[in-house]
C-alpha cells in the first residue's frame, strides 16, 4: 500500500516537473520564413538603432523590448522618427517571441520566450547602453 | 492661502508687485516669504520675493523662486517637481500704469526663457483694462520625457483685455517668428506662424468658461484655419468646436500634420499634392460632424505600393445622420498594376460605410465590387464584398508585374470577401485562363495580408496547360503536350512556400508528345545530377527531341524538405519521363528527398534563359 502511494507521489512529482522542464527545452534557434523576415527586418533597422542605444536615448527594457531612455540625446527633428523606429521595432520582437513560441508547438510559451530574449539582449549590449534592472534603467 | 486655480503664477507675481510698489520708495529692500500655496492642480512650496531697491540710477530688481509640485490626477505615477525662479534685471515704470520687465529670465529645470514684458493697466469709465506684450527670445524648453520640447524659440505675445460685468474680453496675437518645436507626434522645424484670437473669459460665474471667437491659426505654407470653441474651465474640457479650413496645400500640410498622426497606419510615407477643405465640429466635447473635400488632388506611396492622381472626393460625415461619399481620380497604381479613371460613391452611416457597386478600372479590364460593406468596430476595420474580376489580358498584367510575358486571360469570381481582425477569406475561385489552359485558386485565406509576416493558404487546380508555351515562358527546354497541375494544402508565409502537396502530370487524351534534349537535360537535373550525366554519356545524346507517353513529377512539401516522386517506381528511384517510340528515353529521378531551397536554385539556374545548365 505505502509502496503504491509512494510510486503514485513520484508520477505526481514528475508531472509537476515536466512542464519546467519542457520550456527549459524550447529551441529559440528554430527557423520560419516568418521568423527569418522578422529577423531580417529587425537587423536592416538595427542599423539605425545602434547609434541611439549607444548616444543613451535607447535602452532595452526588462520585458525583451525597447523605450525611449533619454529622448532628450535626439535632435528634435529626429525624435518623431526615433518614436516610430521603436515603436516598429517592438512590434517586431512581440512577433518574433509569439513566432518562436508557436513554431516550437508551444504557443503559451511565449513569455518564456521573451524573458530568455530579454536577458539575452542585455548579454550582448555593448558597454555604455542602457538597460532596465528591476524598475530601474542601468548603463552596462 | 488659496490661490485660484485658473490664474498663472505670473497673476501672483503681478499682484505681488502691484501691492508693494506704492510703499517701495521708502525702503531699499523688500522680502516676502510664503510657506506654500495649494491649489488642486499643484502645490508651490518656499516661495520667495526679492524685490532689491538699488541707488538711482540703477533699476529696481526682481528674483522669485519656488517648488512646484504638481498633483497626478491619476495617481499612477509620483508627483512631479521642479524648482522654478523667475527675476527681471530691471523693473521699469515709464509711465503710470506701465511696468516692463527687461532682462527677465524664468529658468526651471528643463526650461530656459528670457523674456521682457511690458504690462499696462488702465481703468476706464470703472472698468480694468490691461494689456501685456510679451517677447521672448532664445527659449528653450523640454518636459522630463522630451516628447515636449523647444530650441531657440522666438516668439512674441500681445494680449489686450477689459472686464466688463464680471466677464473678461480678450484678444490676442502669437506670432512664433523662429526656432524649432516638437510637440509629440509632430515636428516644427520654423517659425512662421502666427495664432490669433478674440474671446471672453468668464471665472467668476458658477460655470466657468473660456471662450475663442474668430480664432485662426495660419501655418507657414499650408494655409490658414478658422475656428471657434468654448471650453469648460470647472473640468478643462472642450464643450464646443469649429473648424473650418479652405484651400490646405496638401504638399506641406502632409509632413507637418498629417504623417505624423498616421504614423502607423499604410499612408505613412506618402507624397501628396493638390489642396483640400476641412470643416469639423465637436459638440459636447464629442466629433457631431466633418467634412473633407480634396481638389485635384495626387497621393503617391513613396515605398512604391499605389499612386492615386487627380483625386476629387466629397467625404463628409455626421455623427446622426447617413451621408454620401463622392469621389472620383484619373488614374493611378495598385502593386504597379495600372487603374484607370474610377467614380465611386458610398455611403457612410456613423462608424459603417456600405456601396451597392464600385467599379474599379485595371488595365484592359475591371474589378467590380459589390454589395461592400464595411464597419470600424473596436479600433479596428471589418468588411466584407462580393468581387468579379472582368476578363484582363495576361500580357498587360504579366507585364505589368515585370513577369515572364504570358498569353491569356486572367478573370475572377468571388461570391463573397470577408476581411475580419487581420483574416481575410474568400468563398469562390479566382480562374486564370493562361497557356491555352485553366488555372484555378481556391480556398484562398490569408492572415494578416499587410503585416510583416502575411499568411496565404489556398489550392490550385491546373488542367491542360499548353507545355510549349509554358517552356517558351520561363525558358526551360522545349516540351510538346499539355500539363495537367495540383497544388493542394499551399501555405506562404511571407509569401514564400512553407507546405504544399504538389502533383504535376501530362493530361490525359491524345496530342503530340514531344521533349527536346535540352528539356530532358533540365528535367533530369532537378532530380540530381546522376541521370543527366548518364543521358550525356549514352548515344541519346545524338537526338535532338523524343517521343515520351507520359512524365509527371510530384513534391511533397514539409519543413524545406521536398519528398519527390514520379509517375511510376522502380527499385532505383521514380520515373518522371516514360519514352515511347523509338528512340525511347526514360528519365528516372534518384533523390527522393531534396531540401527546398536547392530545388529552387536548380530551377533558377535552368530558367536563366543566359545560363546553361550546370552538368557535370
Amino acid at each position: 500500500m505505502m509502496k503504491k502511494l509512494f510510486s503514485i507521489l513520484l508520477i505526481l512529482l514528475a508531472t509537476a516537473l515536466a512542464a519546467p522542464f519542457a520550456s527549459a527545452a524550447a529551441d529559440l534557434e528554430v527557423n520560419t520564413p516568418a521568423i527569418s523576415s522578422l529577423k531580417n527586418s529587425m537587423q536592416t533597422r538595427h542599423g539605425q538603432l545602434a547609434a541611439h542605444y549607444a548616444s543613451g536615448a535607447i535602452g532595452l527594457t526588462k520585458d525583451g523590448l525597447i523605450a525611449m531612455h533619454d529622448a532628450n540625446a535626439v535632435p528634435l527633428a529626429q525624435r518623431q522618427s526615433v518614436n516610430s523606429l521603436i515603436a516598429a521595432e517592438n512590434g517586431d520582437r512581440n512577433a518574433l517571441y509569439k513566432e518562436i513560441a508557436s513554431a516550437n508547438g508551444h504557443p503559451e510559451w511565449q513569455d518564456e520566450v521573451r524573458s530568455t530574449f530579454a536577458q539575452r539582449w542585455v548579454q550582448k549590449a555593448q558597454n555604455g547602453w542602457w538597460y532596465q534592472d528591476g524598475g530601474a534603467w542601468v548603463k552596462k | 492661502m488659496r490661490f485660484c486655480p485658473h490664474r498663472s503664477p505670473l497673476f501672483l507675481l503681478l499682484f505681488f508687485l502691484l501691492a508693494f510698489s506704492s510703499a517701495a520708495n521708502a525702503v531699499s529692500a523688500i522680502h516676502v516669504q510664503v510657506g506654500a500655496i495649494n491649489s488642486p492642480g499643484f502645490t508651490a512650496n518656499k516661495l520667495a520675493l526679492d524685490f532689491a531697491l538699488p541707488a538711482q540710477p540703477s533699476h529696481p530688481q526682481l528674483n522669485f523662486q519656488t517648488q512646484l509640485v504638481w498633483h497626478d490626477k491619476t495617481a499612477a505615477k509620483e508627483n512631479s517637481r521642479m524648482a522654478l525662479q523667475l527675476s527681471c534685471a530691471a523693473i521699469t515704470n515709464p509711465q503710470v500704469g506701465n511696468w516692463r520687465c527687461e532682462r527677465g529670465l524664468l529658468n526651471a529645470e528643463r526650461i530656459k526663457a528670457p523674456f521682457s514684458l511690458s504690462f499696462t493697466t488702465k481703468n476706464l469709465n470703472g472698468q480694468p483694462q490691461i494689456s501685456a506684450e510679451l517677447s521672448l527670445l532664445d527659449v528653450n524648453f523640454s518636459d522630463a520625457e522630451g516628447l515636449h520640447a523647444g530650441e531657440k524659440v522666438a516668439a512674441k505675445l500681445s494680449l489686450n483685455a477689459f472686464q466688463q460685468s464680471r466677464i473678461w474680453h480678450w484678444q490676442s496675437l502669437l506670432d512664433w517668428q523662429a526656432g524649432e518645436v516638437f510637440w509629440q507626434p509632430f515636428y516644427f522645424a520654423t517659425g512662421g506662424h502666427q495664432f490669433k484670437a478674440n474671446g471672453q473669459l468668464d471665472v467668476l460665474s458658477a460655470q466657468p468658461s473660456l471662450t475663442l471667437d474668430n480664432a485662426e491659426l495660419q501655418l507657414k505654407d499650408v494655409g490658414a484655419i478658422q475656428g471657434n470653441a468654448r471650453v469648460s474651465l470647472s473640468d478643462n474640457t472642450l464643450q464646443t468646436l469649429n473648424i473650418n479650413a479652405d484651400n490646405l496645400q496638401l504638399a506641406p500640410l502632409y509632413p507637418l500634420l498629417l504623417k505624423p498622426l498616421l504614423d502607423k497606419t499604410m499612408l505613412n510615407n506618402l507624397e501628396m499634392a493638390g489642396r483640400a477643405n476641412f470643416k469639423a465640429t465637436l459638440h459636447n466635447g464629442k466629433p457631431s460632424a466633418f467634412e473633407l473635400d480634396l481638389q485635384g488632388a495626387d497621393v503617391e506611396d513613396k515605398n512604391g505600393r499605389f499612386a492615386l492622381y487627380k483625386i476629387n472626393a466629397s467625404i463628409p460625415w455626421a455623427y446622426d445622420e447617413s451621408r454620401t461619399i463622392k469621389a472620383s481620380y484619373q488614374g493611378g497604381h495598385l502593386l504597379r498594376l495600372p487603374l484607370g479613371a474610377a467614380n465611386l460613391s458610398a455611403e457612410l452611416n456613423r462608424y459603417a460605410l456600405t456601396a451597392l457597386s464600385l467599379k474599379l478600372p485595371i488595365l484592359d479590364g475591371a474589378l467590380d465590387l459589390s454589395e461592400v460593406s464595411a464597419a470600424w468596430i473596436d479600433q479596428q476595420w471589418h468588411w466584407h464584398l462580393r468581387a468579379n474580376l472582368s476578363p484582363i489580358a495576361m500580357s498587360d498584367f504579366s507585364q505589368a508585374l515585370a513577369w515572364p510575358r504570358m498569353e491569356g486571360k486572367v478573370a475572377a469570381s468571388i461570391p463573397l470577401v470577408t476581411y475580419s481582425a487581420g483574416q481575410l477569406s474568400t468563398d469562390g475561385d479566382v480562374q486564370f485562363q493562361v497557356f491555352n489552359g485553366d488555372i484555378t485558386i481556391s480556398k484562398l485565406a490569408m492572415q494578416t495580408p499587410l503585416g510583416l509576416a502575411p499568411r496565404l493558404s489556398a489550392n490550385m487546380q491546373m488542367r491542360h496547360l499548353d507545355l510549349g508555351d509554358l517552356t517558351r515562358t520561363f525558358s526551360f527546354g522545349a516540351i510538346e503536350g499539355k500539363l495537367d497541375g495540383d497544388v493542394n494544402n499551399l501555405q506562404l508565409v511571407n509569401w514564400k512556400p512553407t507546405r504544399f502537396d504538389a502533383v504535376f502530370k501530362s493530361s490525359d487524351g491524345s496530342y503530340p508528345k514531344k521533349i527536346s534534349q535540352r528539356a530532358v537535360e533540365n528535367i533530369s537535373s532537378l532530380g540530381g545530377a546522376g541521370a543527366a550525366a548518364a543521358v550525356q554519356r549514352s548515344f541519346l545524346r545524338f537526338f535532338k527531341q523524343f517521343n515520351y507517353a507520359k512524365l509527371g513529377l510530384s513534391c511533397q512539401l514539409r519543413n524545406d524538405i521536398c519528398a519527390m516522386d514520379g509517375i511510376e517506381s522502380t527499385p532505383q528511384g521514380y520515373v518522371i519521363v516514360k519514352g515511347s517510340g523509338v528512340p525511347a528515353i526514360t528519365v528516372l529521378g534518384y533523390n527522393r528527398n531534396v531540401g527546398w531551397a536547392e530545388l529552387l536554385t536548380r530551377i533558377e539556374r535552368i530558367t536563366d534563359s543566359n545560363a546553361k545548365p550546370v552538368i557535370k
